[in-house]
């Protein structure tokens, strides 16, 4: 370990980037004060929200310093992390990088930068957003550390796998597949033991190699307990939105879930978590939700679309519509069941990162859905069909229908992008909004 | 020569009391479905359909390769077959598999699925395994039949035949005096025909068109799913070239080699398993590089055509890598967008001439 670098680590990451932060945190808190006056459809965020930001850019500060005193994984969102962070690495998920640029709405000079080294318009704009900001250097976590390992988990999409293929070629380092099988039905034996395999005899050795550290069972058997930790108030913080009024919505679970996609098995994400789920508590016991006035309650399913996330939490609020819950946001946390402790972790895992609702088929999201509108009391749902993601996207015209038809459930179909301006139209996503709140009554 | 087409052979296989699985792309088993004497039929489409019925259930950025397998299905094009087996390809195959199962209830079809892992480690060999076993024990249970190894190691030994006679013509593409789309369309065959009728056709295809005089056309590599409007051979042809590398799902792709061991899932997976390099797998772009490097080595190719299925997300990811390197060692390429149910476009029409004047 380079003594220079780590001491660059600890004081500019850690002890100046502390101070730093802090002090942007107070010109957020003002904001935000800005942002929910009395003419405001919003009651005042929880006191959390200003620290939320400076707790995820302190993730990306300290990635400014890490090279050469941490390992460092280029991870996908769905990757099992446990086994990495227990062997110390410092973890960068490129997904959440290319959310953070889409939501900073910087990202069109990248996909642009992307596209005219000659990536497909039609590819991911999650992998044209993160590959324009490797052309360009441009980012505005200021700087992301070059990986040592890359690991990429089938269990959200199969674009991952060519994505890091792509980061295997541009950076010339290991990369680990972890191939999860797609759950048609049930989860079967042979699908769990090819997972567990790949993990054991695939990944550990690989990560402990570009580590040099040897797995500690009783590390892992920590982080693990710390990841469950962290889902459980999550999905615990998330269940709280089904009370009336709720407390959150989900343009506040999507900032609020990045600690849970890139830090999980952190002692800081439970503490987190922890303070979160008391301030959310208060605020339903004293009946006091997201919204000042909440008419209609509606589920998002799929993604966001993070350059639009301002604009249409402001317009749903405005009409009194509150969305209190997505199955994206609801994914991060109802897996936390699934963590069995008392198993063996390799097996824990497997199962668990065989489970996203992503993996799963078109009839389980419908029941997810199904089941979200009766335990939160919603009146309709909006189906972001979102052009780059196929896995999430394809299924929805049929879910729709059966919403619509079989469940008596109002439903919309929204066609955007998560992170492309291009794929998305002002214009008709305005009338599809306004006609689907119509047939709402509202 | 008389080839019999495909409706016409499902037809004689069930008159036959053969049952019939139609088989969305790619990579599956084939041995072990004419085991239980199943006669897989591909579906690459159909092309050229109006898909009016697959737009009420498939978003427009689905690629049209499975809006038209599903617009087949709901316009009963499929009424005759059996079983739908939907291998998991891509996403969006993944996504017709899972809409197939949940919510096309269908009392005269099965749906069948099978999962070819990305990787070709020890893990992924013994998974795959374990899957055609899986899918076996699917088949005795719905067809009431249990074929024993003897006869399961007949029918991988006929695919296996069927195999190395596919990769002797696609290597000796320039000794059949014969165009491109006829070349094809023959090579197509093997998307319904029976292995062992593939071959014997394949003998009397050889006998007919092996001449001693070598074709000295433009050689170029073509690279992509399916090649879909096949009028792109006629225009190749035209423009003095011939296709002399292959690198396409429907056929190069598919070169598998030989598998080996005592039990006849372990064989059919390492067949499977260790399939040339192929972007629906997930291989690293070396790999794929150095094979088309290797096809045009061989073809004595001057430039690769990527002939890409809009959509087609896996083959959009390694060209700005393959393009790059193959021209730092001489290879030409062009990239072609296609719509399997449209023509070629008057703007692809040019850019593939121009293309190819460049490279006589």
């Amino acid at each position: 370990m380079n003594i220079a670098n780590l001491v660059k680590y600890h004081f500019l990451g850690k002890i100046l980037g502390k101070i730093f932060l802090r002090i942007e945190r107070k010109k957020g808190e003002k904001k935000i004060k800005k942002f929910t006056g009395k003419n405001s459809p919003f009651n005042p965020p929880l006191k959390i929200t200003a620290y939320t930001k400076e707790f995820v850019s302190s993730h990306y500060l300290k990635g400014r310093y890490v090279e050469g005193v941490k390992p460092v994984a280029w991870v996908t969102s769905g990757a099992p992390v446990e086994i990495l962070k227990a062997l110390g690495f410092f973890l960068i998920y490129p997904e959440n990088h290319a959310a953070l640029c889409g939501a900073r709405k910087v990202q069109m000079p990248l996909i642009e930068a992307a596209e005219k080294e000659g990536l497909s318009n039609n590819v991911c704009s999650y992998v044209r957003t993160d590959i324009g900001s490797l052309i360009t250097g441009e980012t505005p976590a200021g700087k992301l550390p070059k990986p040592d390992l890359l690991v990429a988990c089938s269990n959200i999409c199969q674009t991952v796998l060519h994505w890091y293929r792509m980061l295997e070629k541009h950076f010339h380092i290991p990369l680990v597949i972890i191939d999860t099988p797609f759950i048609y039905g049930e989860i079967e034996e042979h699908q769990v033991d090819y997972v567990k395999k790949q993990l054991e005899n695939e990944l550990l050795p690989a990560a402990e190699k570009v580590s040099g550290n040897l797995l500690k069972e009783r590390e892992l058997a920590k982080v693990l307990k710390l990841s469950k930790d962290a889902t459980e108030l999550w999905l615990e913080i998330l269940n709280l939105c089904s009370e009336t009024p709720s407390p959150l919505t989900i343009f506040d679970q999507f900032v609020f879930m990045a600690p849970i996609v890139e830090m999980r098995g952190d002692k800081e994400t439970v503490d987190f978590y922890s303070a979160m789920l008391k301030e959310v508590k208060s605020r339903v016991n004293r009946g006091m939700g997201a919204l000042k006035k909440e008419r209609k309650r509606v589920l998002w399913d799929n993604l966001p679309i993070w350059f639009k996330m301002r604009e249409l939490a402001t317009k749903f609020a405005e009409r009194g519509i509150c969305l209190p819950i997505s199955t994206y946001t609801y994914a991060w946390g109802e897996l936390a069941p699934l963590m069995d402790l008392n198993k063996n972790e390799f097996e824990t895992i497997a199962k668990v990162y065989l489970s996203p609702i992503l993996n799963k088929g078109t009839g389980h999201k419908l029941n997810t859905m199904v089941n979200l509108v009766k335990n939160f009391k919603l009146d309709g749902i909006i189906l972001h069909s979102d052009r780059s993601c196929k896995p999430y996207s394809i299924g929805q015209l049929d879910q729709r229908n059966k919403l619509v038809k079989e469940h008596g459930i109002p439903a919309l179909l929204l066609e955007a992008d998560q992170n492309d301006m291009n794929s998305f139209s002002e214009e008709q996503a305005a009338i599809r909004i306004e006609s689907f709140l119509e047939t709402m009554g509202v | 020569m008389k080839i019999p087409g495909r409706i016409e052979t499902i037809l004689k296989f069930k008159e036959k009391g053969g049952k019939v699985a139609a088989v969305t792309p790619y990579h599956y088993p084939k041995a072990l479905l004419r085991a239980f004497n199943i006669l897989p039929v591909e579906l690459w489409g159909p092309p050229k359909q109006n898909t009016m019925a697959s737009k009420g259930h498939l978003q427009t950025y689905v690629c049209s390769v499975v809006h038209s397998i599903l617009n087949y299905y709901l316009t009963d094009g499929l009424k005759s077959v059996d079983y739908v087996l939907v291998p998991h390809t891509c996403d969006s195959l993944q996504g017709l598999g899972s809409l197939f199962i949940d919510f096309f209830n269908n009392v005269n079809i099965r749906f069948l699925t099978f999962y070819l892992p990305r990787g070709r480690r020890s893990a992924d060999l013994e998974f795959t395994a374990k899957e055609i076993e899986k899918l076996y024990k699917e088949l005795a249970s719905l067809t009431g039949k249990s074929p024993d190894f003897e006869e399961l190691f007949l029918h991988i030994e006929n695919e296996e035949k069927a195999v190395s006679v596919l990769k002797k013509l696609l290597r000796n593409r320039r000794q059949y005096n014969v165009n491109d789309y006829a070349f094809y369309k023959f090579l197509r065959t093997k998307e319904y025909l029976s292995a062992e009728d593939f071959v014997k056709f394949a003998e009397e295809f050889e006998n007919k068109f092996k001449t001693e005089k070598p074709l000295n056309e433009t050689g170029i590599v073509l690279s992509g799913l399916v090649p879909e409007p096949m009028e792109i051979f006629r225009l190749i042809n035209q423009n003095n070239a011939v296709v002399s590398g292959d690198d396409l799902s429907i056929t190069g792709r598919r070169l598998y080699p030989k598998g080996e061991g005592n039990s006849p899932f372990v064989r059919m997976a390492k067949s499977l398993v260790f399939s040339p390099p192929d972007s629906m797998r997930g291989d690293s772009v070396e790999f794929r590089l150095q094979r088309l490097l290797s096809l045009a080595k061989k073809g004595n190719a001057k430039g690769v055509i990527f002939f890409i299925v809009k959509f087609c997300e896996p083959e959009y990811f390694y060209l700005p890598f393959l393009r790059k390197e193959l021209k730092e060692k001489g290879i030409e390429s062009i990239v072609l967008d296609t719509d399997i149910n449209e023509n070629l476009s008057q703007q692809t029409i040019t850019r593939i001439e121009v293309f190819l004047e460049t490279l006589t």
